[in-house]
């Protein structure tokens, strides 16, 4: 293994210089940003967007509209799915109208990060979970993505292991590009140990070009806007 | 104006009419031509070759021969770029000749680029009757930026319908010793070439490149499916001839 | 002047002679060429994304010393472990080591060029791991025992029996060889592979200064299955491959993803900044940064050659490249095929006989300059490359005799002007209704697949000077 200041130095002797000791200054060039003219509209983009990666997705106006969405899209299949008190698998708190419809539905929640003792028992019931639920903490309109940071009381795995990964998110956190997004992300200093962005399902194109979903992340997701 | 022509090596060689054509186009445009002794190659072979000593050599050869002269043109996008892309280059060590070399950059342009925008002639008033297609050289229109010189050239000519050629962009696998260094490789794109000229369904194929006209054409007439081949200055002149 | 290695020519052959390699390689890199197209138009003013990612690679190389300092600082800072590899070597037996520290016996494995580069899997099967790639077209390939064929699409050219052939062994029974039947394979099969793993080892597609983060890009979901379930996350990056802070990601990642394979983002975008805080539920508790260098300080210290290192491995020089269009990337013989390829395996390898045929790889068209979001000009260093060589004596002395020749005739235009009136004269033999067809090499080379016009009986500076006397 190396010494660090040799393989610096080196760098730097091959740069012809001494290391700065400042943060070095350079100037960026500007780049045309895709901007939107209001929340409506991004809402509507941000949707479009997702589905049109394959995801399905409504707004949301009340608690009735969340409830009859998530009946629409669940509701059969609950009915089927055979470990049901443990076929959901969600973040410890949802946004409150997520939370509500769950106790309205009388749908069963297993909190991750509290449903095993070990990370791999937790895994081996996220795995098994037929659904994940977790919210999200911005969302970007022109890629139809969802931004993720982890925190003690959410867990990676929830939407990642499970078959489908169903996601709430207040239309306030949508905007319009990446840009907006990392800046928000920059200015939060130290940053979480993972920042995960989703855009659609899971996919490859690595057999013939052929476009597959679901090879290893989950195969449906779904996404809720709440109208705030 | 006083044009000087550079010949190029290539056609200087092997289509020489080509060259005396182009000489009387610009006459008819008004313009005074003179062709400079000694000029023979812009270097390309070489330095593309990777011998760049070699290249530097003829390519000074070059800039003394058109030193004293107020433009220069010349039928090929692929030396027009040799020397704007790459003089600078050669002679970065030799700020006497890097200087003569940015005079020459100055001055120096493809055909159809100096007759389109410079003497902003796009309509040389010929006619020629054909459907033809027309294959952008890579030099001339990536590295020489010429744009749409020589189609705007081609749109005037009355009575030539002009179809597309699919996958135009594609390299048709000359790249000067690149068709002898990797003859297999280089089959392989003039074979794509020539299956996109004859799936264009053109009976003429169009070009402002030499290098590459005789590229394509010469394995067109291997397979014996031989379509006629003309560089755009070959067309002009017969179309402004009738 | 044809003299090339006979194993390159017999790799050049086998892929012209490969049908489905042909078909694949050109459907592959039509589709992404056309999804970049629009993916890039629809941005606005591309010229400027690609000048702004230039600006950014550009700064980042020309202060790689002071950025990889901040990073190691803000990694160790964090609790993570940077280890610096000089050598592919090095970094292999750094990775061994960690492995053996572990206890580790389930290696996962997601997308790692700098993995491909140092040949890993095989030094840690030989210690008694098993090393799993979980990309799909790695997976493939990895059974196969081949290295990529694309740097985005690595198994572009297998077919799907191929690819149903090779997986049956595995499942232990007949497989139909559709998509969706071998995707499901696995699936299933990369699930048990995942909640075993003890280590996972994932590539870097940006690692930020100034957090201690990496960056890393997937549509399949493995780079996260990689990074978020084995307890220990070990990361291989090559050591140029920094951003200053996540302000740059936005011009990085839409170059990277919309480059790449047309998408607006990859499906997967993970920005982490390992390891796991101790309060939360998953996430690796370990976490190692391997930094290669394997001869990236020699291009560094070498303005020439700088700019190569200011590439973010998208593929679009691929995808453009009529050479590559032909041949697909087994022939180059390397690692990295395509152009940027061509460009820096002979400067990370320093081997001309090995490597030396690959700057030739190349008509020189300029299209991959041209498709490049950071702007190198991968043709130039193309050039430029062959320049070194022959500088370094390496190349055929019948070549450089060629080019004496040349340097003298092109320089004497009257002599020129002799010797060509003398070839019209003497090239009758080669003649047939006006063309040549056939001849000694290295005319043959030209004449074999095409004829060539023969020499006029006056050249143009002998006729028009008889015109203007």
């Amino acid at each position: 293994m190396t010494n660090t200041n040799e393989f610096i130095n080196q760098l730097a002797s091959k740069l012809g210089r001494a290391t700065p000791t400042e943060t070095p200054n350079y100037v960026a060039s500007n780049v045309p940003q895709y901007r939107l003219s209001n929340p409506k509209e991004r809402a509507s983009i941000f949707l479009d967007n997702w589905q049109a990666l394959g995801g399905k997705g409504a707004i949301v106006e009340s608690l009735e509209d969340t409830v009859q969405c998530l009946r629409g899209w669940f509701g059969d299949l609950l009915a089927a799915w055979p470990n049901k008190p443990q076929a959901i698998i969600a973040w410890d708190l949802l946004p409150t109208v997520a939370e509500y419809a769950f106790k309205a539905l009388e749908w069963p929640l297993v909190r991750y990060t509290q449903a095993a003792q070990t990370a791999v028992d937790r895994y081996s019931l996220a795995a098994l979970a037929e659904l994940g639920v977790t919210g999200a903490d911005r969302g970007i309109a022109l890629s139809g993505t969802l931004v993720i940071n982890s925190h003690p009381q959410r867990g990676r795995a929830i939407s990642l292991l499970p078959p489908r990964h169903l996601t709430f998110i207040e239309a306030s956190k949508l905007r319009d590009n990446l840009f907006e997004v990392l800046e928000e992300l920059a200015s939060l200093g130290i940053p979480p140990s993972a920042i995960e962005m989703i855009s659609g399902p899971s996919r490859t194109s690595d057999i013939e070009m052929d476009l597959s979903i679901g090879v290893h992340g989950p195969i449906e997701v779904y996404v809720v806007v709440i109208d705030d | 104006m006083k044009v000087s022509l550079f010949a190029t090596c290539l056609a200087n060689a092997l289509y020489p009419e080509m060259v005396l054509t182009m000489a009387k186009i610009l006459k008819h445009l008004g313009q005074t031509v003179d062709v400079p002794e000694g000029q023979a190659c812009c270097g390309q072979i070489a330095f593309n070759s990777g011998y760049f000593d070699d290249a530097r050599e003829v390519a000074r050869t070059l800039i003394d021969s058109f030193e004293h002269s107020e433009v220069v043109v010349g039928p090929s996008g692929s030396c027009i770029a040799m020397i704007h892309e790459y003089y600078p280059t050669l002679f970065e060590n030799e700020p006497a000749y890097l200087e003569k070399a940015n005079e020459l950059i100055q001055k120096s342009y493809e055909f159809t680029q100096f007759v389109v925008d410079v003497l902003k002639k796009p309509d040389l008033g010929a006619s020629y009757s054909a459907k033809a297609t027309y294959h952008p050289s890579c030099h001339a229109t990536r590295l020489l930026k010429i744009g749409d010189a020589p189609l705007t050239l081609l749109q005037h000519v009355k009575g030539l319908e002009l179809v597309p050629l699919p996958e135009a962009q594609l390299c048709c696998g000359f790249g000067g010793t690149f068709s002898v260094k990797m003859p297999k490789i280089s089959e392989a794109m003039v074979a794509e070439k020539a299956q996109h000229v004859l799936d264009s369904g053109a009976d003429l194929l169009l070009g402002m490149d030499m290098g590459c006209l005789m590229n394509i054409s010469g394995y067109l007439e291997k397979i014996h499916k031989p379509v006629k081949t003309m560089h755009i200055i070959q067309l002009l002149g017969e179309g402004m001839r009738s | 002047m044809t003299m090339y290695n006979p194993t390159i020519d017999q790799r050049v052959d086998e892929a012209l002679a490969n049908d489905f390699l042909r078909l694949a390689t050109r459907r592959a890199t039509d589709r992404l060429r056309n999804n970049k197209y629009k993916a890039t138009a629809e941005l606005g003013d591309w010229e400027k994304w690609r000048q702004a990612g230039e600006t950014i690679r550009t700064h980042v190389v020309a202060n790689l010393d002071f950025y990889l300092q901040q990073l190691i600082g803000q990694i160790e800072k964090q609790g993570g472990h940077v280890h610096l590899a000089k050598t592919p070597a090095d970094a292999i037996a750094i990775v061994r080591k960690i492995v053996a520290d572990n206890n580790s016996k389930n290696v996962i494995k997601s997308k790692s060029m700098i993995s491909e580069e140092i040949h890993l899997n095989h030094a840690l099967e030989e210690d008694g791991s098993t090393v799993i790639e979980t990309d799909l077209g790695e997976y493939i390939i990895q059974i196969a025992g081949e290295p990529p064929s694309h740097i985005i699409v690595p198994a572009m050219h297998k077919t799907r029996q191929q690819v149903a052939d090779l997986f049956e062994p595995i499942a232990g029974h007949v497989l139909s060889s559709d998509t969706p039947t071998l995707t499901r394979f696995v699936r299933l099969q990369m699930r048990e592979r995942f909640l075993q793993g003890d280590i996972g080892i994932t590539g870097c597609n940006f690692a930020v200064a100034n957090t201690g983060s990496i960056v890393m890009v997937t549509n399949e979901g493995n780079g996260r299955m990689v990074s978020t379930l084995p307890r220990v996350q070990i990361t291989l990056m090559g050591m140029e491959r920094i951003v200053p802070s996540f302000r740059e990601l936005d011009v990085m990642l839409n170059l990277l993803a919309r480059s790449a394979t047309g998408q607006r983002l990859s499906s997967y975008t993970s920005i982490l900044t390992p390891p796991k805080r101790a309060s939360e539920a998953d996430g690796p508790e370990e976490f190692h940064l391997v930094i290669l260098d394997h001869n990236r300080s020699e291009i560094l210290g070498d303005q020439t050659f700088r700019p190569a290192l200011n590439c973010i491995r998208c593929g679009a020089c691929f995808n453009v490249c009529p050479v590559y269009r032909q041949i697909g990337g087994h022939a180059y013989g390397s690692v990295y095929a395509g152009p940027i390829g061509s460009v820096i395996t002979p400067l990370l390898e320093k081997d001309w006989k090995t490597w030396g045929h690959l700057p030739y790889f190349s008509s020189l068209c300029g299209a991959c300059s041209e498709a490049c979001p950071v702007r190198i000009p991968l043709h130039d260093l193309l050039v430029k490359l062959r320049a070194r060589k022959t500088l370094s004596g390496h190349t055929p002395q019948i070549e450089q005799q060629i080019f004496k020749t040349y340097r003298y005739f092109f320089t004497h235009e009257k002599i020129l002007r002799r010797a060509l009136r003398l070839g019209s004269r003497l090239q009758w033999p080669l003649v047939r209704n006006g063309r040549i067809s056939g001849g000694p090499p290295p005319l043959s080379n030209w004449t074999k697949s095409r004829t060539l016009p023969k020499v006029a009986t006056k050249s143009f500076m002998q006729m028009w000077s008889e015109l203007n006397p």
